[in-house]
């Protein structure tokens, strides 16, 4: 049991995968899948008190709640794989091997953030990292995911497409007619539902009257499952599952996700209309102590880590934050450049 | 060179270019087995395979977006809208997508959507449309209507090799009704660059697509009735349109007509008539003026249909009022 | 030492303001960095909002329970390290280069002058395209010269055909079409120059002073003098031998323009501005041809005069026209000319007015023509009468009435008085 693990940078972590090939997670796997879950969820506060602050402008998520979906998900995927992230997989970012650092020039619209201040958030791609950011339109990024999908089929690449929906967003004609071409055509993708209760202000038994999201997936003739989104293992075991169908050949696979959104639709939305109950209900279930806990009585994460983790993702964040503030604004005139390319 | 019908020009010219770049490949419905509703791809699937000539489910927004997708990590999609008015459909994916990941993203997304559109085939309100002007009015797309077969040939070639999306305007009505010389090399009709179809002194007529033709009648019907001398510009780009060749036109002659199939009000002729009130205004010496349909769905019983479009009656009647002015 | 401002954040892009609820702390206190410094109330969200900076709160600049809009600094903290940015780094104002570097070389290749004049002049209901008015500028055609311009287009619009056409004919022509001052060529050979004389220099003054004073128009008649030709025929050789001269027409004439001035007494006035002088006493001015030009005696108070009289006056006048021996207020005070275009054998003139009069009578040749009365030819003594007058105050009605009044003068010329 060593006493602290060397931390690898991102991207490192996203080259080398020695247990990729497995169905299981090892010590050290788990140790970075807390490390990214951690880092999540103290980015999204940090994210939310800028805002407060006024330091961050138009409006910012969090996926607080969502922290095992979106970064077991993510675990599984390859250096080669493609990844189409939505507004609350921000952990996936980070697992891909995103920095802390353009994240937070990204939410602060600088000039030298990925997307150059052109657009905010998540609204970014990184071609390198195959990241590719949504859009507001919710769904409108999976036929994009599907086109990439399409590629990597006709170039037979073998690589894979994973992409994310909620359950408002699954009613999407474009969640639909994605799902038609991906399946007919055998494509690559693994869709995933991240079922957290509420589209905005509508809770779910108003978006649909199936007990599943993953029985829409009948209706494709593909796989369909649902699963504890708050469970880091069952995320990853699933998630590798459908990956390696994909990558197979065989088509794309659906996997509803249930979790709460914790927080409000954005920072801007008090989301008076979630029952206390339910949040309550949920609070328990919150996906970061789970793995905290289950670490902790595994004996796998010590206090050192933990405390040695927390003392690096601080500083890594705060240093972020410095770093964005200090960082200017793109020029004014660049507004008018580059609607073509040359 | 060889004399070829318009539709042919087409196929040429999409032929050519898989041949050229293995990273072209073909969506869309019927496109495949059945050779494309109006035969533009027959004989591709043979030739090609069905990695490169793909039939794709029945859903708009799933072939533009996978266009988009597709080019975006770097293949040569060129998708099939089987009547330009289904467009519409998949209206999101141009608009937010394809037309602004460049601009956003600084990551070029090299695809073609082919649109066969227009009117006078009685087909309808949703067999007809010209639906330009929605498209000329988002920034990051591409638009490009040839008349000629020489130019569907060469602008399809320069529309695949572009690195953004163009949305490739290809009438109907010309289809089968156009014939003209085409080379058998490989060239291409520059994007944005306008094409004088005949010379004039007295009138300039700026037009683009089906309307290229009757325009040239009535440029004739002028010339030999009453001895005025009507220059045809032929825009073929749309996005982005020659705005010089536009204004040397309107400085020679002085008086202006603009005509196109679309519906007037909206139609992309207000934007060109902005234009030369602008920068032309001194070498004006009359008001400019524009034909186009008339501002309804395209109506299906042929009289209605008549009445609705942009004839060379129409454009004779315009021009001999320019010319009296 | 720094002072950083804690602003109302905007919690929502449409929220506008905030409402502080709650402060946490006071003037004076400690407070750590991300620590809850207030509580604010929006029309979306209430919210706790977390201080930039550790520090001291140096100022709270709103009480609790109000509403400031966003943006607004509500509070200071005072640090005791080098602060961090204010939350809004200085926007860079970068290079702005023009937006479309294509639309901009379209504006630059554009040849358009800065300065347009209006198309539609003042004076005119003209309307001239711009194109047409750059040409005229361009050409130095002037505004009234434009306004000459034939119109070929819609309601005689002047078109870019027509200003080109006219711009060609001009050229191809030596003179100019209208009236230049002062363009002396300096003379070459075959050309001998004559010096104008006093009187010479007069006419022309005069006569040109004079068609730029009225509106001259005018009407012509014709007159059966066939009684009056008899009467003379028949009379001649008693009246020399009695007066001592010879009877000439003029006196008839003369007498005639007398009567109808009184029956037509706005033909004897003059303008004076926009008023009209009505002139009582008629006196009628005989044009006398000179060696080298003409004079024009009067005959003053020709209304009191009976034909004897008047062919006295006009026989005299003349005489003395020709010997130069005429006074000074002999040729002035007139108001009412005569003058004789027939008297070389021509038909009728167009004289021009003798101002400040407003009608002139040009008297024709009187020669036998054939004539119809009755449906019948008959062979008759005509002569035309012409007459310009000033259409400023005498209309073709009344130039046209005093006109025929004069033939029917002529024509019933009561003779059997002059025996």
């Amino acid at each position: 049991m060593p006493a602290s693990i060397k931390l690898k940078s991102a991207r490192v972590v996203a080259a080398h995968r020695p247990n990729a090939g497995k169905q299981h997670l090892s010590h050290d796997e788990l140790l970075q899948i807390y490390y990214f879950m951690r880092l999540t969820r103290e980015f999204e506060e940090s994210i939310i008190t800028l805002y407060r602050q006024g330091k961050i402008i138009g409006g910012a998520f969090s996926g607080n709640g969502n922290e095992a979906t979106a970064v077991g998900s993510a675990f599984c995927l390859k250096i080669e794989d493609y990844l189409f992230p939505m507004h609350r997989d921000l952990g996936a970012h980070f697992v891909k091997g995103q920095t802390v650092r353009n994240l937070m020039l990204q939410h602060l619209g600088r000039g030298n953030s990925p997307a150059r201040g052109r657009d905010g958030t998540g609204h970014y791609a990184d071609s390198s990292l195959r990241i590719y950011g949504n859009i507001s339109h919710l769904a409108a990024m999976i036929p994009v995911a599907t086109g990439v999908a399409l590629a990597s089929k006709l170039r037979k690449e073998k690589s894979v497409v994973m992409t994310y929906i909620g359950d408002g967003g699954s009613n999407v004609g474009d969640f639909h007619e994605s799902l038609a071409m991906c399946s007919v055509m055998k494509l690559p993708l693994v869709l995933i539902v991240e079922n957290n209760q509420y589209a905005y202000s509508t809770p779910i038994a108003k978006q649909f009257i199936v007990e599943k999201i993953s029985d829409r997936a009948i209706g494709y003739g593909i796989p369909g499952f649902t699963i504890d989104g708050t469970d880091v293992d069952e995320v990853y075991a699933v998630s590798k599952q459908a990956v390696d169908r994909a990558r197979r050949g065989d088509g794309p696979t659906l996997i509803e996700s249930v979790t709460m959104r914790m927080h409000g639709h954005s920072v801007n939305d008090g989301a008076e209309y979630v029952p206390k109950k339910l949040l309550d209900k949920w609070k328990k279930k919150d996906p970061l102590l789970k793995i905290e806990k289950q670490l902790e009585d595994k004996k796998i994460l010590s206090r050192v880590i933990k405390s040695d983790y927390e003392r690096k993702i601080s500083e890594e964040i705060q240093e972020a934050i410095q770093f964005a503030l200090e960082s200017p604004y793109p020029p004014a005139g660049d507004a008018a450049v580059g609607v073509f390319a040359e | 060179m060889a004399v070829v019908s318009y539709i042919d020009a087409i196929s040429m010219g999409l032929w050519e270019e898989m041949e050229r770049d293995s990273s072209v490949f073909l969506l869309g419905e019927d496109i495949g087995e059945y050779g494309g509703a109006f035969k533009v791809t027959k004989g591709f699937l043979n030739h090609f395979g069905s990695d490169r000539v793909i039939d794709s489910v029945l859903a708009e927004s799933a072939i533009l977006g996978a266009a988009t997708g597709a080019a975006l990590v770097g293949m040569k999609p060129v998708a099939e809208m089987q009547f330009a008015d289904f467009v519409t459909c998949g209206f999101n994916q141009l608009v937010s997508n394809s037309a602004t990941m460049h601009y956003r993203w600084n990551l070029p997304v090299p695809m073609v959507v082919r649109l066969p559109s227009g009117a006078g085939i009685h087909g309808g309100p949703f067999h007809s449309r010209n639906p330009e002007a929605w498209f000329f009015h988002q920034p990051g797309l591409k638009l490009v209507a040839p008349s000629t077969p020489y130019d569907a040939k060469g602008l399809i070639k320069a529309a695949i090799r572009d690195p953004n999306p163009v949305l490739y305007f290809e009438h109907k009505r010309l289809y089968r009704h156009i014939k003209g010389e085409v080379p058998n090399d490989d060239f291409v009709v520059e994007i944005g660059k306008g094409d004088i179809k005949r010379n004039g002194r007295d009138i300039s007529v700026v037009t683009y697509g089906s309307v290229v033709h009757a325009a040239l009648e009535a440029a004739d019907i002028l010339e030999k009735q009453d001895g005025v001398s009507v220059e045809v510009l032929d825009l073929r780009s749309l996005m982005p349109f020659d705005k010089e060749l536009i204004l040397t036109s309107v400085r020679k002659t002085g008086k202006v007509l603009i005509a196109h199939e679309d519906t007037i009000t909206g139609g992309i002729g207000g934007e060109i008539a902005a234009l030369i009130a602008e920068f032309a205004f001194q070498s004006l010496d009359a008001p400019i003026k524009r034909v186009g349909a008339i501002d309804t769905p395209t109506p299906f019983a042929p009289t209605l249909e008549e009445f609705f479009l942009p004839t060379k009656e129409k454009i004779v009647t315009a021009l001999r009022g320019l010319a009296a002015f | 030492m720094a002072i950083v401002d804690v602003i109302m954040p905007q919690m929502g892009e449409s929220i506008a303001e905030g409402t502080i609820t709650k402060w946490y702390k006071k003037v004076g206190d400690k407070i750590a960095k991300d620590e809850t410094l207030l509580e604010i109330s929006t029309d979306k969200v209430d919210s706790e909002i977390p201080s930039p900076s550790a520090g001291l709160v140096a100022e709270l600049l709103f009480p609790e329970q109000k509403t400031v809009d966003v943006h607004t600094v509500i509070a200071r903290i005072q640090t005791d390290v080098h602060a961090p940015l204010n939350p809004e780094p200085e926007l860079v104002q970068g290079n702005t280069q023009s937006l479309n570097p294509e639309a901009a070389s379209v504006l630059h290749s554009s040849p358009e002058p800065a300065n347009i004049k209006h198309s539609v002049s003042a004076e005119t209901n003209r309307f001239f395209s711009p194109l047409v008015m750059n040409i005229a500028r361009a050409e130095g055609i002037s505004m009234g010269e434009l306004e000459e311009v034939p119109g070929s287009g819609a309601n005689n619009r002047v078109s870019k055909k027509d200003i080109m056409e006219y711009i060609e004919h001009k050229k191809s022509r030596p003179e100019s079409a209208h009236v230049k001052t002062s363009t002396a060529a300096a003379p070459t050979g075959g050309v001998e120059v004559i010096k104008m004389d006093t009187m010479r220099k007069a006419i022309a003054e005069h006569m040109v002073r004079s068609v730029h004073t009225s509106a001259h128009v005018g009407s012509v008649t014709e007159a059966d003098v066939s009684k009056i030709v008899a009467y003379r025929e028949k009379h001649k050789a008693d009246f020399e031998k009695k007066e001592g001269f010879k009877l000439t027409f003029t006196p008839f004439f003369v007498d005639v323009v007398v009567k109808a001035i009184k029956d037509f007494p706005l033909i004897n006035a003059s303008v004076d501005g926009d008023s009209i002088i009505l002139r009582k006493d008629i006196n009628v001015g005989v044009a006398v041809a000179l060696e080298n030009g003409l004079i024009v005696p009067v005959v003053k108070h020709a209304a009191g005069k009976d034909f004897a009289g008047l062919a006295r006056a006009v026989n005299d006048l003349s005489n003395r026209a020709r010997t130069k021996k005429l006074m000074p207020d002999e040729v002035q005070g007139g108001t009412f000319t005569i003058t004789n275009p027939g008297i070389f054998g021509n038909l009728f003139g167009f004289p021009i007015i003798n101002q400040p009069q407003v009608a002139i009578l040009g008297v024709g040749a009187i020669k036998k023509r054939p004539v119809v009365i009755d449906d019948a030819i008959a062979i008759r003594s005509m002569v035309y009468i012409s007459m310009s007058y000033d259409h400023r105050i005498i209309d073709g009605a009344l130039g046209g009435k005093f006109l025929q009044q004069i033939v029917h003068y002529l024509e019933n010329y009561d003779l059997e008085i002059m025996n």
